[in-house]
């Protein structure tokens, strides 16, 4: 989000205003609540009107998110946020996108697109509700399960390991990496806000527990003593190869924080697309002269 | 003197007979005369054998395709390879290299005695002339003008005006080999004279450009003002012009990391509220449905357009085919409906392009446009287009009533929904891939579901009048029927001419409108026609098939088809069509016989 946007419009500071009717089809205990709570004080915090905001999801259970919210939201297809966030995007760059999902959403059928996303550096915040399961579907192998797992697709235990989305991430190049968990309300909302407010393609990896199909002993209660701060740690978040190494313990720890942010952002795609189209639109130019140049004289 | 004349030239990659070619239909089109050029290459990326067809003409044309009327061999065996892209009749005059040491009467051609064959020292005149032989196409040209009489006034200009950037030792060696080739050719005049008469448009008012450039050309007039895509033969050059362009006009390109986000990016950039487009061919097409279906039931405008070659899968990249419409009009799961349009030449592509976005806009809906290698990558002469008679659609904006209480699915009569986009105060509602009522929220509800489906179904109802989309042309009585589309109807509308001229009653249908079907028209076709063709290029013969779905056809009317990279030539499909009209009156007198 750019740093000339307008200032918190007072009739969206309160985070009612971002709630919508529907009602969250999330089990009783599910992390993605924390997520959704946290994400409307963050917006209440930021004050932009929520017709102003594009949500966009793919499919799974965190996908939909942008439904109880007031912003227009778009709740897509599978693995697919990343590509209509962006066009949305840069289409129209004044307005404040941002793109949600799953751990299978964003890092199995969707992951072919987030080193693009990253690389292109468009401004747009994106937040997985990483719960290493797949839950819409009852319980199966995620690309963030533990190996040895036991799931319904791996009654004998998954013979595979994890991927690790932060150093993933990280090693993209993306301007801003962080991570948090539901247990620490202020922290995800302090992330959340951050993340949306940072220039540039902005990453946040919510650590939200599946109550339903999740390991019993990795829950929010859990989270609540595992979880460590970076900034606790003493870790520099304008360290990229700092960041990696911390980034390297997903999984065995639970890291909240900001791993990494670019300490001087580089002018985004969709402010160069700006003023590539500023520069050579600047001359009027009629379309239904279009076919002019291919007359054989 | 010859109205038409169709060319026919191969040789090596480092030959330039393909921009001998291009030279050819530059400078016919400046001399006024109706022109069309394919080229065809061999699978190497740089190098390897080249051809190209230059078909040259005093009135429109609809194809290149046919019997070559003079052939042109820099050497036999890279002519050899294009087969029947470059057939040689009776009627052909062929010229090759002397250089290839092939003697007149020992000619590589099957079966085929030539009406006159031409060894030239080509090498060795560009060698005398420009000092080496890479001049050999230019001696060419020369030949060429000397012995047709081919855009001669204009040949030697552009080829000068061209190498002029070379330097003026290159644009004098040219010279030198075009007044070589022209010499020899006034010099060994043909046994009878082929000269083309001269044209009958006026000078300096064609344009040259092909299929691709021509979509992209249109994309623009139509309002686009986002594309984004993954390149991919025979679609990219839609995305090369644009990523040019567009800028100019406000708008902008991305190219996707693949076919998915190519789509994905203009599903979001249309909810954003602009016009967009993605273009791609089959094997993108089949990444592509999965966000045909979410346009459908989000009702999101969107252009799609589908350069089809041969498929399934890789197939053949570089080859013109008809066999993905059924993919067009029923690729994705479920009960979907979208558009499907395709235009003829490069010249109605601009006009079925914008039709492509007005339909998108009204009617809330993906339109799939399906072009093919042949329209998309051949170069045509195209009379000047008025775009200032052509209507420009947008999408149905809530008004501020509609605000109030904005119900971005809301039932209408018509089906079609204002629709709001981000930005838009009071617009505010959730796009989903999933069921929703009127208000956009999610449901399971089977009756909604069938309520929803009615709506996307039944906003189209209108396109079922559009005789416009539909080019209907010969005697409304005729018991025999020509249908045909894509780039094949170009082709069948020169058979229709050649069967009328021999006399035959038979009337010709052109549907650009391929999908949904527009029964009552068809019905009304059909209902004079005992008999007739359907020609397509693909195996299945996808339209007939697609016609047989909804429509009782005439029992005599029957599908002519076959896999695409075996172009049909105007003459055959008369041939094909008098066959069927003799059959036709044979059956009838037979039922006149009194029966036993």
């Amino acid at each position: 989000m750019s740093a000339t946007l307008p200032q918190v419009d007072p009739s969206w500071s309160d985070p009612k205003d971002f709630k919508s009717e529907l009602k969250p089809i999330w089990c009783p205990g599910c992390g993605d609540f924390g997520v959704l709570q946290a994400l409307y004080r963050a917006l209440a915090a930021i004050g932009r009107p929520a017709h102003e905001i594009a949500f966009i999801s793919g499919i799974g259970c965190s996908s939909r998110i942008p439904g109880y919210t007031t912003a227009y939201g778009f709740n897509t297809v599978h693995g697919r946020a990343l590509p209509i966030a962006q066009g949305i995007k840069l289409a129209n760059p004044d307005l404040l996108v941002i793109g949600a999902g799953g751990d299978g959403d964003g890092f199995s059928i969707g992951g072919g697109h987030l080193p693009h996303a990253v690389r292109r550096n468009i401004d747009l915040t994106y937040i997985v509700m990483d719960n290493q399961i797949y839950g819409l579907t009852k319980g199966q192998l995620s690309p963030t399960s533990k190996l040895h797992l036991h799931t319904v697709t791996s009654p004998h235990g998954s013979l595979e390991a994890p991927i690790n989305p932060l150093l993933y991430v990280l090693a993209y190049g993306a301007g801003f990496v962080a991570q948090s968990t539901p247990a620490d309300m202020p922290g995800l909302t302090g992330i959340l806000e951050e993340a949306i407010r940072y220039p540039g393609f902005a990453f946040v990896n919510v650590q939200s527990p599946c109550v339903t199909f999740g390991e019993d002993d990795w829950q929010v209660k859990q989270h609540r003593s595992a979880m460590k701060s970076l900034a606790s740690l003493g870790h520099d978040p304008t360290d990229r190869l700092a960041a990696m190494d911390k980034a390297r313990s997903y999984g065995s720890e639970l890291h909240t924080g900001v791993f990494y942010r670019d300490p001087a952002p580089p002018p985004t795609y969709d402010a160069l697309v700006r003023e590539r189209q500023r520069a050579l639109g600047a001359a009027p130019h009629d379309v239904s002269h279009i076919l002019d140049a291919y007359l054989q004289k | 003197m010859r109205d038409d004349l169709v060319f026919g030239m191969a040789g090596s990659g480092g030959d330039g007979i393909v921009s001998a070619g291009e030279f050819l239909i530059s400078s016919a089109a400046t001399e006024g005369y109706h022109a069309i050029m394919t080229k065809s290459f061999g699978s190497q990326i740089r190098g390897g054998e080249s051809s190209c067809r230059v078909r040259v003409s005093t009135v429109p044309i609809g194809t290149s395709s046919g019997m070559l009327d003079v052939a042109v061999a820099l050497n036999w065996e890279d002519f050899l390879k294009f087969g029947a892209e470059l057939p040689v009749g009776g009627h052909t005059i062929v010229i090759y290299d002397a250089k290839t040491g092939v003697a007149p009467d020992k000619l590589p051609l099957e079966g085929v005695t030539p009406a006159e064959i031409r060894m030239v020292p080509i090498s060795e005149l560009s060698k005398k002339s420009a000092g080496s032989d890479k001049a050999k196409n230019t001696v060419v040209l020369g030949l060429l003008a000397g012995w047709f009489d081919v855009a001669r006034q204009s040949l030697l200009r552009s080829v000068l005006k061209k190498l002029s950037k070379k330097g003026p030792e290159v644009a004098a060696a040219a010279e030198r080999a075009y007044q070589a080739g022209l010499e020899y050719a006034l010099a060994n005049p043909l046994r009878e004279e082929h000269k083309l008469a001269p044209p009958k448009d006026p000078p300096g008012k064609k344009l040259l450009i092909d299929g691709n450039d021509m979509c992209a050309a249109a994309a623009l007039f139509a309002g686009c003002r986002f594309y984004s895509g993954y390149p991919i033969t025979p679609s990219t050059e839609i995305m090369q012009l644009l990523s040019r362009e567009i800028w100019k006009y406000g708008g902008t390109v991305l190219q996707a990391e693949d076919e998915f986000a190519g789509i994905g990016a203009a599903v979001g950039a249309s909810f954003a509220g602009l016009k967009s487009m993605t273009a791609t061919s089959g094997p993108g097409m089949s990444l592509k449905t999965e966000m045909i279906g979410l346009a459908s039931i989000a009702e999101l405008p969107l252009v799609v357009v589908n350069v089809q070659r041969g498929g399934p899968s890789t197939g053949l990249p570089t080859k013109p085919e008809q066999a993905d419409l059924f993919q067009a009009c029923f690729g994705t799961h479920g009960d979907s409906v979208r558009p499907v349009l395709a235009p003829t030449t490069v010249a109605d592509t601009f006009p079925v392009t914008v039709h492509a976005f007005n339909i998108a806009e009204a009617y809330q809906t993906p339109v799939i446009l399906l072009s093919d290698q042949e329209i998309g990558q051949r170069k045509e002469t195209v009379d000047p287009i008025d775009t200032s008679r052509i209507e420009i659609v947008h999408r149905l904006l809530p008004t501020a009533g509609d605000l109030e209480d904005f119900s971005r699915f809301r039932l209408t009569e018509s089906g079609v929904s204002p629709l709001s986009h981000p930005g838009m105060k009071g617009g505010n509602y959730l796009a989903a891939g999933i069921e929703h009522n009127p208000k956009g929220a999610p449901t399971a509800s089977g009756a909604m579901h069938e309520t929803m489906n009615r709506k996307r179904f039944h906003k189209l109802d209108p396109l079922m009048r559009r005789r416009d989309l539909f080019h209907i042309d010969g005697n409304p009585t005729a018991a025999l029927a020509l249908v045909s589309w894509g780039s094949t109807a170009g082709i069948c509308r020169e058979a229709f001419e050649l069967a009328k001229a021999d006399g035959i009653a038979v009337k010709l249908l052109v549907p650009i409108l391929l999908y949904p079907v527009a029964e009552e028209i068809y019905e009304e076709f059909f209902r004079s026609v005992k008999a007739g063709l359907l020609v397509e290029a693909s195996y299945q013969g996808q339209l007939y098939k697609l016609l047989r779905m909804q429509l009782d056809l005439p029992k005599g009317f029957r599908s002519y088809c076959r896999s695409g990279a075996n172009p049909f030539s105007p003459r055959e499909v008369a041939r094909e069509l008098r066959n069927v009209m003799v059959a036709l009156q044979r059956g009838k007198s037979e039922s006149l016989q009194p029966q036993e």
